[in-house]
């Protein structure tokens, strides 16, 4: 398959940037596949698992809050944070799924209650992800 | 006489002695904490610029579209954020920052505009607590290890209170790192976003938005000040450490050069007792004989 530039980045490292065939992505209009000579496309990425295509290998990752611009030669992903499936501290993420339960339930107001869902949202994404690695 | 001032001067050579380990000691932690401060600024520098690359296309690209956040807004208050140091002790660090800062809120004052701050930092904080500013939160001891999802958290509350419209203007007041001897002061709209450099006329490329340009633009609103706010808590935390860094380098500068102004006071004036001693014996001998 054709490959295409694909830079992932985020606050704190660059996490990918070299060429791959294929990255299928959770947007919050859906999941969708971007291949090579894409249309250009703009689109707001929730807490979701991407799927990524090098060398005709599949990873997986974890990538919570961000947005994916597909330009006309590169396409961009830019997120908060993100991790590959083989590097999610389940234990942690399972802790962070506890504690953002706890907050749910104790939330006293509209946005510590909406915070609490974020943080619930970005646990579990990386527990299922995390799950998809064998 | 002699011997009292002696001890005096001794005394004084041992206080500087002690200031001057106490600056030392903190010019080497601002130099470690510069260096970590910077390796985070850079390694931030790429999203940032990508994400601001990717609001202005999208402004560009669909010129026609409106959003709340790019109007102008004609009630609410102007919101202030102001980012300023932990501690003290940073050569003008700080000062800069509130000169700044009470000079935009004079500003404000004048047009008869009301003005809300929001202070990260807690110097900031103290500074505007004895001052009649409404403050809107506060927030202390974050610089250092400012997470992307504590600015979050902020930016979050200000694009709710925006779209409330009980602000209608973010500013922000902070220092930018230049080089480790120059730290700025500076002041930037943040909304309503408006500056956004627009590329070339006629550049109307075929873009799809999901679900639509607008929707798009308004939920890269909260990331974009995200964005703003890690980037600029970073880069003063950056300048306050260079600021502290060159400070206490004068400081321990001034204290060698004090101590070495001491030390030859101190060395004459021994010399001139042992002078006089060594006269009082020879003319006590003299007298004697």
């Amino acid at each position: 398959m054709t490959a295409f530039p694909l830079k992932i980045v985020t606050p704190e490292k660059v996490f990918f940037d070299g060429p791959a065939e294929r990255v299928v992505l959770r947007t919050s209009e859906g999941d969708m596949c971007i291949l090579a000579r894409h249309e250009k496309f703009v689109a707001d990425l929730p807490s979701g698992p991407v799927r990524i295509t090098v060398d005709g290998e599949d990873r997986y990752a974890a990538l919570s809050s961000g947005v994916v611009q597909v330009g006309k030669d590169s396409t961009t992903i830019l997120a908060y944070a993100i991790e590959w499936a083989e590097e999610i501290d389940l234990a942690w993420a399972k802790r962070s799924q506890q504690q953002a339960i706890d907050r749910k339930n104790k939330a006293k107001s509209d946005t510590e209650l909406r915070r609490a869902e974020l943080k619930l949202q970005r646990a579990l994404n990386r527990i299922h992800v995390s799950s998809m690695h064998k | 006489m002699a011997t009292a001032n002696l001890k005096e001067i001794k005394r004084r050579i041992k206080s500087v002695e002690s200031t001057m380990q106490i600056t030392k000691a903190m010019e080497l932690v601002a130099s470690s904490k510069l260096r970590r401060a910077k390796e985070k600024a850079e390694r931030a520098e790429p999203f940032f610029n990508l994400l601001y690359e990717m609001m202005c296309r999208i402004v560009a690209e669909s010129g026609d579209f409106q959003s709340t956040f790019m109007q102008q807004h004609t009630s609410g208050a102007t919101l202030l954020i102001v980012i300023a140091g932990d501690r003290g002790l940073a050569g003008g660090f700080n000062a800069n920052v509130f000169r700044q800062a009470q000079i935009r809120l004079d500003e404000l004052q004048a047009a008869g505009r009301e003005a809300v701050v929001i202070a990260i930092g807690r110097k900031a904080v103290e500074f505007f607590q004895r001052r009649s500013v409404r403050l809107l939160a506060e927030f202390e001891n974050i610089g250092e290890d400012i997470t992307v999802y504590k600015a979050m958290d902020i930016a979050d509350r200000i694009v709710a209170l925006y779209q409330k419209g009980d602000i209608r203007a973010v500013e922000l007041i902070f220092t930018s790192y230049v080089s480790p001897l120059v730290q700025e002061a500076h002041h930037m709209h943040v909304m309503p976003v408006e500056h956004l450099e627009h590329a070339p006329a006629g550049y109307h490329a075929l873009t799809t938005y999901e679900p639509s340009p607008e929707a798009v633009f308004d939920a890269l609103i909260p990331k974009y000040l995200t964005g703003i706010l890690f980037c600029s808590v970073i880069e003063s935390f950056a300048a306050e450490q260079a600021a502290r860094r060159l400070a206490m380098e004068n400081a321990t500068d001034n204290a060698t050069e004090m101590i070495s102004d001491l030390s030859l006071v101190y060395n004459r004036a021994r010399q001139s007792a042992i002078t006089q001693e060594i006269t009082e014996i020879v003319s006590g001998a003299n007298a004697q004989s």
